[in-house]
């Protein structure tokens, strides 16, 4: 079946996303919020984006791929956002498997090599 | 990660057989998944129940009955033990060690076979190789012991509770556990052979025992299990063990929800082709002789950690002797991995830290006459208010007196055994003689100032 990806924004819409697809393997991109001309303010998410998605394919299948946006730079720097506090991201960019402790964090996000490593582990 | 820093290059083989019931973990040792790491977590969650006892008496006002819930607690530490799996495996991607999940056995000279879980079989030679396969638990070798009881690679990620528990074993895994699993409020028993804490200070053994008793743990003096069987299954379910004395006939029988082994443990050494290569072990305990260059006998074969011969089995020495021989072998570096004073702690729910000799060996090794024995019972500031044993804690060094008074042997019996241990133990390391510790003025009020 191949896997397949949902776009998301805000927090809410992402664990509504995320229940739905309870029991396929879940992997989430969490990157900052982009402009009209579509692009982030997150310097650091616009390199590490076309690098994960590069490795999509690696993902074993029925697998879902979560692209989420979560907010401004005003909302991602409080401290106590839902993601900070309830997925205890502590940076963009994030890429994850969700239910597991498997995440990468910014400059990890860089390296095609760990987002293989992360689409492929068991 | 150390050879990978003099670009060498690098594999790492690691392999876990599952355990008689099913169980198996990821990359990082016996300390991260199955010792270490989850048995202070488990430790602390225990002494944070009893915390909540005392608050009480500090003001803290809560009606609701404290209960403890097994799966919670089972969760989160295995959620941490996961993030750190997975630290490893980042960390060797990045310095570019290559590793593979996968069994390790030599088949000849330079040369080992992995296989992995599905039974496909690569080759692989090298120019060295470092085994650090460690130890897994040793079963009595008695009717239902594989079938029926768990070991500490099965307690930490048990899914469900163990409930009435009969430890075997008089080890300081047998002790931890069975303190742990007592301050989370189950009933426990610990059933001993012979003595407590082989190996360690006898009179701090007893004392250790002592406490525990007196806080509702029971002990089975001088018998050994000889059957175990299931009484009905479940989870847990329940077992009926039957026991022998070790000074008679007397035979006893209890029944209980779950029986933990902890007899000791057995060097991985025999099923992994080291008869192929030559390299010698001792048949007896499997463990490997080595030079005080960690090399065993095989000069392009080198090993570390728990399955060295007469070498202490704890996790920062074997770290710190594959540092130490990676920087000889490949950065020119000539310090070799000192053995002796190395300080421990023991957590048991009175937590013990000690650094060189216990007063046995040091009467063995000085002779009576020349040592001095300085100790003293404290009371740490925190209990008094709720009124906690007040003659528990202890404390005592040993002194060289032929040596201007050294200290050679530094034991702490009381909370935070294991911090306060460690400042004393660069001060072992640095000569410190009694004088000295006269001459530092204490800190107030803490329990290391006596």
């Amino acid at each position: 079946m191949g896997w397949e990806e949902k776009q998301v924004r805000g927090y809410p819409e992402f664990v509504q996303t995320a229940q739905r697809f309870h029991g396929r393997p879940i992997f989430a991109l969490f990157c900052g919020d982009k402009d009209a001309e579509g692009r982030s303010w997150c310097p650091d998410c616009v390199t590490a984006e076309p690098i994960v998605r590069k490795e999509l394919h690696n993902m074993p299948d029925e697998s879902v791929f979560i692209y989420c946006l979560v907010g401004d730079r005003a909302y991602w720097k409080d401290p106590n956002n839902e993601f900070r506090k309830n997925l205890k991201l502590t940076g963009v960019p994030t890429l994850l498997k969700y239910g597991t402790p498997q995440k990468l964090v910014e400059e990890e996000c860089f390296k095609a090599e760990l987002v293989r490593m992360l689409f492929t582990e068991d | 990660q150390e050879a990978a820093k003099y670009d060498k290059k690098v594999m790492v083989l690691d392999f876990v057989r599952p355990t008689p019931l099913g169980n198996s973990w990821g990359l990082g040792g016996t300390c991260v998944n199955v010792g270490c790491i989850p048995k202070k977590l488990m430790h602390q969650a225990a002494l944070l129940g009893q915390a909540l006892q005392d608050s009480r008496k500090f003001g803290w006002q809560f009606d609701e009955e404290v209960k403890h819930n097994w799966m919670t607690m089972t969760e989160s530490v295995q959620n941490y033990i996961g993030s750190l799996n997975w630290g490893y495996r980042v960390a060797l991607r990045e310095k570019k060690v290559t590793y593979e999940n996968a069994y390790g056995e030599f088949v000849g000279p330079h040369t080992v076979k992995a296989t992995n879980k599905r039974g496909i079989e690569k080759l692989y030679t090298a120019e060295r190789f470092l085994i650090a396969t460690g130890e897994r638990p040793r079963y009595l070798g008695i009717p239902g012991d594989k079938e029926y009881c768990i070991s500490s690679d099965d307690l930490f990620s048990l899914p469900y509770c163990p409930g009435k528990t009969l430890v075997v074993g008089a080890s300081y895994v047998a002790l931890e556990c069975a303190g742990f699993l007592a301050g989370l409020g189950l009933d426990v028993t610990v059933m001993v052979r012979s003595i407590l804490l082989r190996g360690f200070d006898q009179d701090i053994a007893n004392k250790i025992g002592e406490y525990m008793e007196e806080h509702g743990i029971s002990f089975i003096r001088e018998f050994v299990p000889i059957k175990v069987e299931q009484i009905e299954e479940g989870t847990p379910g329940r077992l009926k063990v039957t026991a022998k004395s070790t000074k008679g006939d007397q035979i006893i029988e209890g029944e209980y929800n779950t029986v933990l082994l902890a007899i000791g443990r057995d060097a991985c050494t025999r099923n992994i082709g080291l008869d192929k290569v030559g390299v010698k072990i001792n048949e007896k305990t499997g463990k490997i002789p080595v030079n005080d260059e960690e090399q065993t006998n095989v000069p392009y074969i080198y090993a570390i950690g728990d399955i060295l011969q007469d070498k202490l089995e704890l996790t920062p020495v074997a770290i710190q002797a594959g540092r130490l021989l990676v920087q000889r072998l490949y950065a020119g570096a000539t310090r070799k991995c000192d053995y002796v004073n190395v300080p421990t702690t023991v957590f048991t729910p009175l937590e013990y830290g000690a650094c060189g000799y216990s007063e046995e060996a040091a009467v063995e090794k000085f002779g009576e006459e020349n040592i001095e024995v300085y100790h003293s019972h404290f009371w740490p500031l925190e209990w008094t208010v709720p009124s906690r044993d007040n003659n528990k804690c202890y404390a005592k060094i040993i002194c060289n007196i032929q040596d201007n008074e050294r200290v050679i042997g530094f034991h702490v019996l009381g909370p935070n055994a294991g911090e306060i241990t460690q400042g004393f133990a660069a001060a072992m390391k640095c000569g410190l003689t009694k004088g000295q510790l006269d001459n530092t003025i204490g800190i107030h009020p803490v329990c290391a100032e006596v």
